[in-house]
């Protein structure tokens, strides 16, 4: 497969009026068509309108050195919404620019375009007012929440209204447990009908992936209906703690909720925490352990384990490599030897994981049901 | 309670998770060809990688060349390596990949190679978790088939091993057969030993996206099916042109021609999309059903008219992007007397209420000005002139083109007033392009179709009665034309669109060949 065509800047950020940045972005493009050296060679290309919101200028310049990546593979208008509503002096105010994408030899340039809109101190109030028009008629809006929790303020209402997918990183929750917890709220009453995903799930979903796996043969999904003990550990000392505690949550979460298993209680042993579920008779204990992990890489860095009790027990184990980019994966079972394998571990970037979050279609419900599980099992912290 | 085994992998709900086939042995009859190294395993490499096949995929290569399960296995890693640039490649996973690898050398004709395959194939059940499912891929020449088939039937290869639990299917590369009675031989060979819905014919151009997307814009889209329709449609066009000659492929293209090798099937199959009836449901059955049923609707071309609905060519030396290039007959391994066709262009007729008078124009040809494929649907120009003598001369029809490669997409050209106090007309472009719109890289054809295979959808695999329908409509244009052998035969120079009695088909009609 050939690799993203590199990036550049169609002409450096210019500063704009907020009250006719449509005019603005319009001289901007007449100015590259007038260009001899782009004239002819450039297509504006938009296939939807990507609102991101963040809440500082630092984490603004951070996405707006990554959004050219996000253009690349999925055309758009993009719109950075800076909110600080302790920043100082009050005010909005707003930058325009473009992206293009270098193609093949003899193709055009493809060009998308991006607005910034800094909105500082009461300002903040205003920004749905300034983004409405400014959202391109008759394409998807989605939103890319990069902030901490998921609690809008009322003045995004509007902006809720005409979005139609939010994309939010669990992974930025300062207390995954209590911002899972509302965000199960959230979408416990119903009052939620937006479509909301989560980069944080999609970073566990190779994970989930390789569970499903192993049991996709007829002759494997007995199994399932036996299985007692999970024991998952995730990296403990790493600046990626947080998110990796949220990623554990979600795949609890998910395993418990597919297996329609009823949370039961919760217990905590030294650096251990116990889960307990029960699916009529049977009792599932899912071990969640913060350890050490050695080897180098970067990313989810799991141990799971499964194991089916019975007459005839069987496990089913996943182990990270020691180079962090391979997972070790082995299936033991009665009547043929252990199957393992060597799975590439593929850990994408935040922009790797944006691009696939904007193809999705339809609410994710596993991922809804795999948060209300999650918060289940933490109600009581 | 119920029988768990029975119901869906309740893990694998949820919009993200691939589709992934279970657990199977992979049997690749000519592996030392070159299919297997720049298409096969770079495929199933991919599919791999990206977690969307099972563990315990095991690929079996079968050849005559000598050769050990060490030494097919570095072969095919350093395969995978060239074909697809891998840099940082993890060795760790590279290598998983390749223990799932193994060989066997087999002239094809030697029973105890099947013998040898079957016992390899018992041990991956117990040892890989293959759980009995086998694919076997005949990437070898055609005439191979048969025997490859009964050995496999007569070792008890080609059934289910646990019926009802395990499956068996059997890949076939094209041609399949040269004519309707080759076909027809084939096919009853292969459905011998084989039930057809065990059977699989490859053609890569189905596998291909936009072939694919061709029947997601007809008919996921409310306003183009209302006018795909003979009250609308003027005629439509299928052109498939490449700019390359016969290359090293002389002694095939000799006994095969341009439209065994490309009419037959590739474009055919386009055509059966374009013109197919809605199916009832996008699976295997529904659509094969329609694309049969279309093709049967088309009006076959009499003995003696094949020259008044056809014209065929033959390249002439001349220049293909800047280079000089030799005449067909002077490339290696053709005849210097050769009558074989570089170039065909046909008029069809389909007979059936959607689409009778509206002629289907085909054109293909090798050493033409670019690489192009392409179906433009022309629609009836407007019932009356209002623009006459006020730049009406400007009007030009409606043209929709899906442009299957390269720059893939869709336009459509309709007319617009030019700017100004007085009233002209001339044609515009509306452009959607894939690459404008969607910046991810799609699968290639042999991914998308290797891994149907596995997963049992035979959607965009050719059934026996189209292959047989398509060849009982070629038969009597190739049986004509070997009996006139070079009479008839128009050259062209290389690097231009096709001979001039080509032109003179369409133009016949009133109409032209849309610029490509």
């Amino acid at each position: 497969m050939a690799e993203q065509p590199p990036t550049v800047m169609l002409a450096e950020p210019r500063a704009a009026s907020v009250a006719n940045l449509e005019g603005e972005l319009s001289a901007l493009w007449r100015s590259a068509s007038e260009e001899p050296s782009t004239r002819d060679a450039l297509t504006r290309s938009c296939a939807l309108t990507l609102l991101v919101y963040v809440e500082s200028e630092a984490e603004g310049r951070e996405v707006n050195d990554l959004i050219g990546a996000v253009t690349a593979q999925n055309p758009c208008r993009v719109i950075i919404l800076i909110g600080e509503p302790l920043g100082s002096p009050p005010g909005l105010s707003a930058t325009v620019s473009a992206h293009c994408h270098l193609p093949e030899p003899g193709a055009k340039q493809v060009c998308c375009e991006q607005i910034t809109l800094h909105a500082r101190g009461t300002s903040v109030e205003n920004i749905d007012n300034v983004t409405l028009p400014l959202i391109v008629s008759g394409l998807p809006v989605h939103l890319w929440w990069r902030a901490g929790r998921f609690a809008p303020p009322a003045h995004f209402d509007q902006i809720l209204r005409v979005a139609d997918h939010v994309m939010l990183d669990s992974a930025r929750f300062p207390n995954p447990e209590a911002d899972l917890r509302m965000l199960a709220a959230r979408l416990e009453t119903g009052v939620e009908t937006l479509k909301i995903t989560d980069l944080n799930w999609a970073r566990i979903t190779p994970w989930r992936e390789l569970v499903a796996q192993c049991f996709d043969h007829p002759a494997r999904r007995p199994f399932l209906d036996r299985l007692t003990d999970v024991r998952m550990a995730y990296e403990a000392e790493s600046p990626r703690v947080l998110t990796q505690r949220s990623q554990a949550m979600l795949l609890t979460g998910w395993l418990a909720s597919r297996l329609k298993w009823e949370f039961a209680e919760r217990r905590v042993e030294g650096s251990a925490e116990f889960f307990v579920f029960r699916d009529g008779e049977r009792e599932i204990r899912i071990e969640r352990e913060a350890r050490q992990f050695d080897g180098a890489g970067c990313g989810v860095c799991f141990t799971l384990d499964l194991r089916a009790d019975g007459a005839a027990p069987a496990t089913f184990t996943f182990s990270r490599g020691p180079d962090g980019a391979v997972v070790q994966t082995r299936a033991e079972v009665p009547g043929s030897g252990p199957v393992g394998r060597t799975v590439r571990l593929e850990v994408m970037d935040e922009v790797a994981i944006l691009n696939e979050e904007l193809k999705v279609v339809g609410r994710d419900h596993v991922y809804e049901e795999a948060v209300r599980m999650a918060a289940r099992m933490v109600a009581s912290a | 309670m119920a029988d768990t085994s029975v119901l869906p992998n309740p893990l694998r709900e949820g919009i993200r998770l691939h589709r992934t086939p279970e657990p199977c042995a992979m049997v690749i009859f000519g592996a030392s060809g070159d299919l297997t190294k720049r298409k096969l395993i770079p495929a199933l490499y991919y599919l791999y990688r990206e977690h969307m096949l099972p563990a315990g995929l095991s690929v079996i290569g079968c050849a005559r060349t000598p050769a050990t399960d060490e030494s097919f296995r570095k072969e095919l890693s350093d395969a995978v390596r060239n074909f697809l640039h891998l840099g940082s490649e993890s060795d760790a996973f590279v290598k998983s990949f390749g223990e799932g690898i193994f060989y066997i050398t087999d002239n094809f004709s030697d029973q105890k190679a099947y013998d040898q395959l079957k016992l390899l194939l018992g041990r991956l059940d117990r040892e890989r978790g293959t759980c009995g499912n086998r694919l076997f891929y005949l990437a070898t020449p055609p005439s191979f088939f048969p025997v490859i088939v009964k050995h496999l039937g007569a070792t008890g290869l080609a059934k289910p091993q646990v019926p009802g639990r395990s499956w068996t299917r059997i890949i076939l590369e094209k041609p399949f057969g040269r004519s309707l009675a080759t076909a027809q031989e084939l096919n009853r060979v292969v459905t011998s030993v084989f039930d057809e819905e065990q059977v699989f014919r490859i053609d890569h151009y189905l596998g291909k996206e936009t072939v694919q997307n061709l029947i997601v814009f007809r008919f996921a889209n409310g306003i183009f099916e209302p006018f795909w329709n003979r009250r609308y449609i003027d005629h439509v066009q299928l052109a498939v042109a490449e700019e390359l000659g016969v290359e090293n492929r002389g002694s095939y293209y000799e006994e095969a021609g341009l439209v065994r090798d490309m009419i037959q099937n590739h474009v055919l199959q386009l055509l059966s999309l374009v013109a197919m009836e809605p199916p009832a449901a996008f699976e295997a059955t529904a659509v094969r059903d329609e694309k049969a049923k279309v093709l049967k609707s088309i009006r076959p071309i009499p003995d003696d008219r094949v020259n008044d609905f056809t014209v065929r060519g033959q390249y002439a030396a001349g220049f293909v992007g800047g280079q000089k290039v030799p005449d067909y007959r002077s490339e290696p391994k053709v005849s210097a007397t050769s009558a074989t066709e570089t170039y065909a262009a046909l008029k069809l007729s389909i007979d059936n209420w959607r689409w009778a008078d509206v002629p289907f124009y085909l054109r293909s040809g090798k050493r033409l000005p670019k690489r192009v494929s392409e179906i433009s649907i022309q629609f009836r120009r407007v019932p009356h002139l209002l623009f006459q003598g006020a730049g009406g001369e400007g009007i030009e029809p409606n043209v929709l083109s899906l442009r299957i490669q390269p720059n893939e997409g869709i336009s459509l050209k309709f007319c617009a007033k030019l700017p100004g106090t007085t009233m002209q007309i001339r044609p515009v472009q509306m452009e959607f392009r894939y690459g404008e719109s969607f910046g991810a890289v799609p699968p290639t054809a042999y991914e998308t179709l290797l891994l149907d295979c596995m997963l049992g959808d035979a959607t965009l695999f050719n059934r026996d009665d189209a292959v047989e329908i398509a060849w009982k409509l070629m038969d009597p244009i190739l049986e004509r034309w070997q009996q006139d052998g070079a009479k008839g035969l128009a050259f062209y120079e290389a690097g231009t669109w096709g001979p001039a009695m080509a032109d003179a088909l369409i133009e016949r009609d009133g109409r032209k060949w849309i610029r490509l």
